[in-house]
């Protein structure tokens, strides 16, 4: 049970009420319109996340749903792991990816392990090494990687805020990527 | 050493370079530019989360600078050691903060007390006990408690991304305070 009440939508400042009717009503967006002063900067970015062609909508479901998983963050698995799916990961590479079925095994490109790779041991080292950084710029080069790179650090900062107020997930709204 | 090379402003979009500029012009702007489809979006909400006026300047800086230690991140240890300092953070209380325990028996009131151990226990086991929880939401309200969670959000995330990239911290530069606006709720 959330444990913050979620912010009406009939109030909200423009950009906030045109962002929740363009990507969906869902409690998180509830949630950090609380905080109208960040909430709507923060917008901007998920925006500008999710309008770039520089990945595939399936490439950035492999990273969310992987940084999902690792950070425990249920509210993210229980949106994402839909998405996932209607970007074309199968039943057992979304298992692999949350950690109950073989990665190895899942018929993931090389592009997806590299991003798996280094999605895993930055939320786990919070770093990388410097052959696993050499191994991600060589496949994705210096903007593609620090996008991936943003998206990555949005969905684990994300996370500790869904965790802390235990955010209830969404009924039926879903995120429209 | 920095892993990737620097943009320079000049060949930022406007908004992205004025953005840069009035934030120093640091190594961390001119490293994150070279995701240029979405860098201009990430310092919008950087600038939204600065310019705030909900948080204590001081307690926002407790939160920044226990997240930069738990997130083993040099760079925002280098930057908002000085930050906190002009901020009204005392040196004891910033070795205090950036050690693992002795904040508990820092100089610090009870509410920066109790947004540390939140700080601390959800960076540590990414959850949060209720009895900590409610503390920080009775003292805070609702607002400002969402508030210590986007300032945990914000560099949480942006620590993985200097650490990942190795950013070299400034040689002197340092991040200014930018004038805070009146709020959209005050």
């Amino acid at each position: 049970m959330s444990r913050i009440p979620l912010a009406g939508i009939e109030q909200q400042p423009k950009p906030i009420s045109e962002f929740i009717a363009r990507r969906g009503n869902l409690n998180v967006f509830r949630l950090l319109a609380n905080a109208p002063d960040v909430f709507v900067g923060w917008t901007r970015m998920v925006d500008e996340l999710f309008d770039s062609p520089t990945f595939s909508l399936r490439t950035r479901e492999v990273a969310i749903l992987r940084v999902a998983h690792l950070q425990g963050a249920r509210y993210e698995l229980d949106q994402h792991t839909e998405i996932a799916r209607g970007a074309g990961l199968t039943g057992r590479q979304i298992n692999a990816i949350v950690g109950t079925d073989d990665v190895d095994a899942a018929g993931f490109s090389r592009t997806e392990r590299v991003v798996l790779d280094l999605v895993t041991e930055l939320c786990n080292t919070r770093h990388l090494t410097d052959d696993s950084f050499a191994t991600a710029r060589a496949e994705f080069g210096d903007e593609a990687l620090t996008e991936l790179l943003m998206l990555v650090s949005c969905y684990y900062g994300l996370a500790f805020v869904l965790n802390a107020v235990d955010l209830d997930v969404d009924a039926a709204a879903r995120f429209q990527p | 050493m920095t892993r990737i090379a620097y943009r320079d402003p000049e060949e930022m979009t406007d908004e992205a370079r004025e953005l840069t500029i009035a934030r120093g012009n640091l190594n961390v702007y001119r490293t994150l530019a070279n995701a240029e489809k979405v860098f201009t979006g990430w310092m919008q909400a950087g600038q939204a989360l600065l310019a705030s006026p909900v948080l204590p300047l001081r307690l926002r800086e407790l939160v920044v600078l226990r997240t930069a230690y738990l997130m083993d991140c040099p760079y925002e240890l280098g930057q908002h050691r000085d930050v906190a300092r002009t901020a009204g953070v005392g040196t004891d209380e910033i070795n205090a903060i950036t050690s693992e325990s002795d904040w508990q028996t820092g100089p610090f009131d009870a509410t920066e007390l109790a947004v540390l151990q939140l700080t601390s226990e959800l960076l540590s086991t990414r959850g949060i006990s209720d009895a900590v929880f409610d503390q920080v939401h009775r003292d805070l309200g609702p607002q400002a408690t969402v508030e210590v969670l986007m300032v945990i959000n914000r560099y949480s995330g942006l620590a993985l991304m200097l650490n990942a990239l190795d950013v070299d911290l400034d040689e002197s530069a340092r991040l200014p305070i930018p004038p805070r606006h009146d709020g959209l709720t005050s």
